[in-house]
């Protein structure tokens, strides 16, 4: 790993600082996208419990483990896709409605649990 | 809004013969009618040329691949195409819960065969769907005709998604030459033709439309075409074997926009969602089961997804953090960290056996060397060979060289749709220089592509055309303006010659696509519109002769033969003998056991005493041997013998290829190898052959196919017995006696 | 005119109904074919002991032109005697082809070669399994087991006594003499024969001893003779595949009247026997060649699942399975069980993946139970019983085995209930998300 030779506090000092000024550039994004943001930690989280389990128990009924994972996976994903679309920041989705963004996540977020249904077994 | 005086102008791209023009017709009916209410706006005459020329394109697609049902009969070609048909049979009869749960004991005896968990079902429920709703509207038809004509009508259906692609990338008239190009592109012909029901005849369909939904995704960012794409790719899965492609294709493509910086937010959902839900779909399908995270060939996505989150995760935190240099710090921990975690994760996966790597078949497109050496198989497969320039002659004609030129028109007018095209087109044809039947795949990029050329070439052409013809009713100073859109770059307006050269390039376009359309025609009529199972040939006098034989022997075997008998033949003509002769066979088409394979290529090249204890273990009753030399046909078994003898000899050492050969050469007269002149398969094909004279002025015993005068002509049987030769001596079977009752 | 009818039909009726029949496997009719008449008295013991078993005796000169297996496509024999060793042509229609169609039909057969036996004999033989010495006077000569004779000093003519032991065959009696609780010897002249030790069809009844040659016994040993030792085998049997039996001698005259009553004393041993075994032997072995004893049947075969009770078209991985059959020996005039504990039933797919011992009530019912291998396919249900001397039972039953279906697998894995919450908790989660995304503002 390549590093800029230096001591560990100023590392330390580096990281802090890192760490200090995403939280504050971070406490400025709207309530909304926090809360989607806070809905992606869930399920990002869901899944790493799935993966150590899994880790320790063993992968046995596959299916119902990539099932499960990748629910979890893809609900982060389209919670992600729907924060990118409602976000009033990115130019290219400006004339997208957030109604018709919204219904959308909701769409395909239905088929993915629907298949999900199906695979777990 | 009132129309303006309507000249003959067309905006849009003009085709080739195609163009009709409703004026005439309407000028007819205008003057009985009122005026304005009849009277079309430009955008709706556009409109309906539009879709007149679609709809004759979607005749047109269907009735070019009807000449072998109207020359022969509403039949099954080929071998595969057998299987489908009795999997599609069993469907509709059964119902779908015991469809997925089949399981065949009449195939690969002794082993079975779990038909529910290894083939791609989309095939077999599209045409059910068709069969169900065709019955359920009182029509009553058989399922044979169905399974005919699916090939035909979803080739009309790609023209239509080819036009919506094609409008997709550049615009209405590139989508509208690129649906006549395809509808009667040979390339795509000859493996969707009415009565090839094999998976590509929908799979090309699938293809097309999943890369459809996901340009279009991409272009305008939205979920709902992004989900759209997932199920199309989803239809491609349970279609086609092919569907890799697919699934390296679009990473490969992700990675380049990401690369060469022209990624966008759009991107990001329309790759996100089409992989995530895509794969749970796909992975519903119990044939392709967990390869999806197990397979070194899918995991080129999964790489892609993983660095499209890092990637854009990088983005977002640069676009939160405003100081550069602490950016570039996290920059470099995040990027190491992932790499780092990546590279071991997929050693570890890779070493330790789970992520499987690249299969024979799909390995084999990358080294093309690989199967001849180590999968006879694999290599014994004719459409698995590399493909000659002249193939690609034959199945592409003009394209070939109008695919260079679109491709340079794409690059002048780069954006995401036309990267996408590009990268399919050059993908596709590098894969189908590796292997014959891969032209299949890369037909419709060239067709898209080389509707690119066509249609931006003749638009300038066109408007240079045009232009002249305004200069005098305009004015000259409106010459200039016509240069738009032309990207054969500026032209000296003023020179009256442009405009004679135009339409003299015009008329060669004209020509060219013309030529085109004939060579296509007679392509189809004449080298792929054979069934396969029925020859034909030109008798002596010069009328047709048909050979029905290998149709004459299934309907005996079915006939003559107990329920229970055990057939063993090459595995070629194994799905052709379960689904018309009904009976048990020990290898077919499938060729999912080398080992059985092995076997059954050791009985034919052993001498007839050691071949009888293998057919016993094996419980065989019946031998079909397939032998072209009284008729000349070629494609017989002593033709195909020293893939019997490889593919044996590949896993049972005792069979050596040269005891075979004399000198290296191949031969079956006098000067034969002894183990050849004694094999089962000799015996089996030329068992009272040399008592026939098959030519005028020819010795008995002189075989037409290989052109010789057979070696050993007095061939004795002990252990079988012959038990029917058809009319042509074209397939013959022969009865495997029981053991002797006294010794 | 019509009760002349019914009364021919009456007395021919119970002669129809013995006939052979896979039910009542005993020949009945049997056709004896001889070179001279003078046979059917010099061994008339034989014959009765025969006839007085119930078989009807039909004698014909070997060369009578009007004899016949068949009649219209029905055999009128169930067995042929054939001794007539110098016969070079069958009368009427009987030939080679016929003599072994005649066996492949599932019919038995004694042979009696000799001294100058002819060609055909021969090949007969040959067609059986069995090779005669090529010299057509060869003699089988041994100088330390001959018979003491006062007549006879070249030693042709030979006490064996080296039997198969096979109860089946040679009946569970010892074979005794008169006074002396010993084993007799059996009085043998005539041609040796050998088979072909690969042919497994073949039985050894009466082996010569190992001091035995074959040669000439009227002209001087040029070579030393090909056939030699315990390899001579005197009497031999044939059990074909379809289990017809074939007996083959090397000598007439030990069938003769005056072998079966004559004083046997073997050379080098003090015993004198009073009676040969001549008699005991041959009506023993009569009896087993023509199926009153060593013949079985299995009939019924019945498998199904368990706690049901008709037989399924295909089974299930890891299905248990009762299987049943029942095995019957025939005694000469009824079915009895067959009693054995070594009958095995066999799962057999290119090689047997069970292979259980089948259990037995003693009342002729062998049964067992076992669990389907994990393994689908075709299988088969193989019983194959090759005992010495019996029937052989080769039975087998195809069935398919089948995988399970996508239904048939464990409903809720506990090990996945981590998976399921995960699922449902993503499900709320999208609900609870939905509500509170739409009504934030």
């Amino acid at each position: 790993m390549v590093k800029p030779s230096s001591s560990s506090s100023s590392t330390s000092q580096d990281a802090l600082a890192l760490f200090n000024s995403l939280r504050s550039a971070y406490s400025a994004t709207p309530t909304a996208l926090k809360i989607i943001d806070l809905y992606v930690g869930f399920a990002v989280s869901t899944a790493i419990i799935q993966v150590v389990y899994m880790a320790l128990v063993g992968s046995f009924p596959f299916n119902s483990f990539l099932s499960g994972v990748l629910s979890c996976i893809g609900t982060a994903v389209l919670a992600v896709c729907l924060r990118i679309q409602v976000n009033k920041e990115n130019k290219e989705f400006k004339d997208l409605a957030p109604e018709r963004a919204f219904a959308d996540f909701v769409l395909c977020n239905l088929v993915l649990h629907l298949v999900i249904m199906n695979f777990l077994g | 809004m009132v129309g303006k005086p309507i000249s003959e102008h067309v905006n849009g791209g003009t085709n080739t013969s195609k163009t009709t023009s409703p004026k005439p017709f309407s000028s007819d009916l205008l003057s009985n009618l009122s005026f304005k209410t009849l009277k079309l706006k430009t955008k709706q005459q556009e409109l309906l040329i539009r879709v007149s020329i679609l709809c004759l394109v979607y005749v047109l697609a269907f009735i070019t691949r009807l000449f072998s049902v109207l020359r022969y009969e509403s039949m099954i070609h080929e071998f595969d195409p057998y299987f489908n048909y009795r999997t599609t049979l069993y469907l509709t009869e059964k119902g779908f819960y015991e469809f997925w749960n089949w399981f065949d004991s009449e195939s690969w005896y002794p082993l079975g065969r779990i038909i529910g968990g290894t083939l791609y079902p989309g095939l077999m429920v599209t045409a059910a769907l068709i069969y169900w709703a065709l019955r359920f509207l009182r029509f009553a038809v058989h399922i044979r005709e169905v399974c005919v004509l699916t090939a035909p009508f979803f080739a009309s259906n790609t023209t239509i998604v080819a036009y919506l692609f094609g409008k997709e990338i550049w615009d209405t008239g590139a989508g509208l030459v690129a649906a006549a190009l395809i509808a009667i592109c040979p390339g795509y012909i000859s493996r969707s033709v009415a009565g090839s029901y094999d998976n590509e005849g929908v799979a090309i369909f699938a293809l097309l439309l999943t890369f459809y939904l996901f340009v279009k995704a991409v272009n305008t960012g939205s979920l709902a075409w992004s989900l759209a794409s997932a199920f199309g790719y989803f239809y491609m899965v349970s279609a086609w074997g092919g569907y890799v492609f697919i699934i390296n294709l679009v990473p490969l493509y992700v990675l380049v926009l990401l690369i060469t910086g022209r990624y966008s937010m759009r991107l990001y959902v329309a790759y996100n969602c089409m992989y995530i839900v895509g794969m749970l779909l796909a992975m519903q399908i119990r044939f392709v089961g967990f390869q999806h995270v197990q397979s070194g060939e899918h995991m080129a996505a999964m790489g892609v997804f993983f660095l499209m989150q890092v990637f854009y995760f990088l983005d977002w935190v640069k676009h939160l953090l405003s100081d550069t240099k602490m950016f570039q710090a996290f920059l470099r921990i995040t990027v190491t960290c992932a790499v780092g975690v990546g590279a071991v994760a997929l050693g570890l996966g890779t070493a330790s056996g789970y992520i499987s790597p690249w299969t024979g078949r799909f390995y084999s497109l990358l080294d093309p060397t690989y199967a001849k050496d180590h999968i006879p198989i694999i290599a014994s497969v004719s459409e698995h060979q590399p493909t000659a320039w002249s193939s690609f002659m034959f199945d592409f004609h003009i394209l070939l060289f109008l695919f260079p030129a679109g491709l340079y028109f794409c690059f002048k007018r780069l954006s995401d749709a036309t990267i996408f095209i590009v990268m399919y087109g050059l993908t596709s044809m590098y894969f189908a220089g590796v292997m014959v039947r891969l032209i299949l795949v890369a037909t419709p990029a060239v067709c898209l592509i080389s509707a690119i050329a066509v249609s931006a070439t003749i638009k300038n052409l066109t408007q240079l055309v045009r232009a002249k013809d305004k200069v005098p009713q305009t004015g000259s100073t409106k010459g200039a303006s016509s240069a738009k859109g032309s990207s054969k770059g500026s032209i000296d307006q003023s020179q009256p010659f442009q405009k004679n050269g135009a339409i003299a390039l015009l008329f060669g376009a004209f020509y060219l696509l013309s030529k085109y359309a004939t060579h296509c025609t007679w392509v189809t009529s004449e080298a792929y519109s054979s069934p396969s199972i029925v020859l034909a040939a030109r008798g002596a006098h010069g009328n047709r002769v048909i050979f029905d034989d290998y149709r004459e022997a299934y309907f005996w075997l079915r006939q003559n033969t107990p329920p229970d008998a055990k057939v063993m033949s090459w595995w070629d003509y194994g799905y052709q003998i379960t689904a018309m002769g009904n009976r048990t066979v020990i290898v077919d088409n499938n060729t999912w056991n080398n080992t059985h394979i092995a076997t059954v290529g050791r009985a034919m090249s052993s001498y007839e005493d050691e071949a009888y204890d293998i057919m016993r273990s094996l419980d065989v009753d019946y031998v079909l041997v397939v032998f072209g030399g009284v008729t000349g046909y070629s494609s017989d078994d002593i033709n195909k013998f020293l893939w019997m003898v490889r593919i044996g000899g590949g896993v049972f050492p005792v069979i050596k290829e040269p005891d075979y050969l004399v000198n290296g050469e191949y031969r079956v007269d006098k000067g034969a190898a002894p183990k050849m002149l004694n094999c089962l398969m000799y015996k089996l094909s030329y068992y009272r052959f040399g008592e026939l004279t098959t030519e005028y002025g020819k010795p008995p015993g002189y075989d037409r196919a290989r052109g010789v005068e057979i070696g050993n002509k007095d061939v004795k049987l002990e252990y079988l017995e012959e038990a029917f030769t058809t009319s042509n001596w074209i397939v013959r079977i022969y009865k495997v006696k029981p053991p002797n009752n006294r010794w | 005119m019509l009760k002349l009818l019914l009364a021919f039909l009456t007395l021919t009726l119970p002669f129809l109904a013995h006939s052979f029949s896979p039910d009542h496997p005993t020949d009945r009719r049997v056709l004896v074919l001889l070179d001279d008449l003078a046979v059917k008295s010099s061994h008339s013991l034989f014959f009765k002991t025969l006839q007085s078993r119930g078989f009807d005796l039909d004698f014909k000169l070997a060369d009578d032109p009007k004899i016949g297996l068949q009649r219209y496509g029905q055999y009128t024999y169930d067995a042929l005697i054939l001794f007539s060793p110098t016969v070079d042509r069958f009368g009427g229609s009987i030939d080679l082809a016929a003599i072994l169609d005649f066996v492949d039909t599932g019919h038995d057969l004694i042979i009696a070669a000799d001294t100058n036996a002819s060609d055909l004999i021969r090949q007969i033989s040959v067609e059986c399994g069995v090779d005669f010495d090529e010299d057509p006077s060869a003699m089988v000569i041994d100088h330390t087991s001959y018979a003491v004779s006062d007549s006879e000093g070249d030693h042709t003519l030979i006490a064996s006594d080296d039997f198969i032991s096979s109860d089946v065959i040679l009946g569970s009696k010892k074979i005794e003499a008169s006074s002396i609780l010993d084993n007799a010897p059996v009085l043998f002249k005539g041609i040796g024969h050998t088979i072909n030790s690969e042919n497994s069809l073949v039985l050894k009844v009466l082996s010569a001893s190992p001091s035995a040659y074959s040669a000439n016994p009227n002209s001087k040993l040029s070579s030393p003779p090909s056939l030699t030792g315990s390899s001579i085998s005197l009497v031999s049997v044939v059990q074909a595949r379809n289990n017809a039996r074939v007996l083959i001698s090397g000598s007439l005259s030990m069938f003769s009247d005056r072998f079966f009553r004559s004083k046997v004393q073997k050379a080098g041993s003090p015993d004198k026997h009073e009676k040969s075994a001549n008699e005991q032997f041959l009506t023993e072995l009569s009896k087993w060649v023509f199926h009153e004893r060593g013949h079985l049947k299995a009939v019924n075969v019945r498998h199904h699942k368990v706690g049901e009770a008709d037989e399924p078209a295909i089974y299930r991985i890891n299905d248990d399975v009762e299987y049943s059959i029942e095995i019957y020996e025939w005694h000469g005039k009824s079915w009895e069980p067959y009693v054995a504990d070594d009958v095995q039933v066999q799962f057999y797919m290119m090689s047997p993946y069970v292979l259980k011992t089948l259990s037995t009530d003693k009342k002729g019912n062998y049964f067992t139970a076992f669990k389907v291998p994990d393994v689908y396919g075709v299988f088969q249900f193989k019983v194959e019983y090759h005992r010495l001397g019996y029937t052989s039972v080769a039975l087998s039953k195809q069935i398919p085995v089948r995988p399970f279906r996508h239904n048939e697998y464990e409903r809720f894995i506990p090990a996945a209930y981590p998976y399921y919450g995960a699922a449902f908790t993503m499900m709320t989660g999208f609900f609870v998300f939905t509500v509170v995304h739409l009504y934030n503002k």
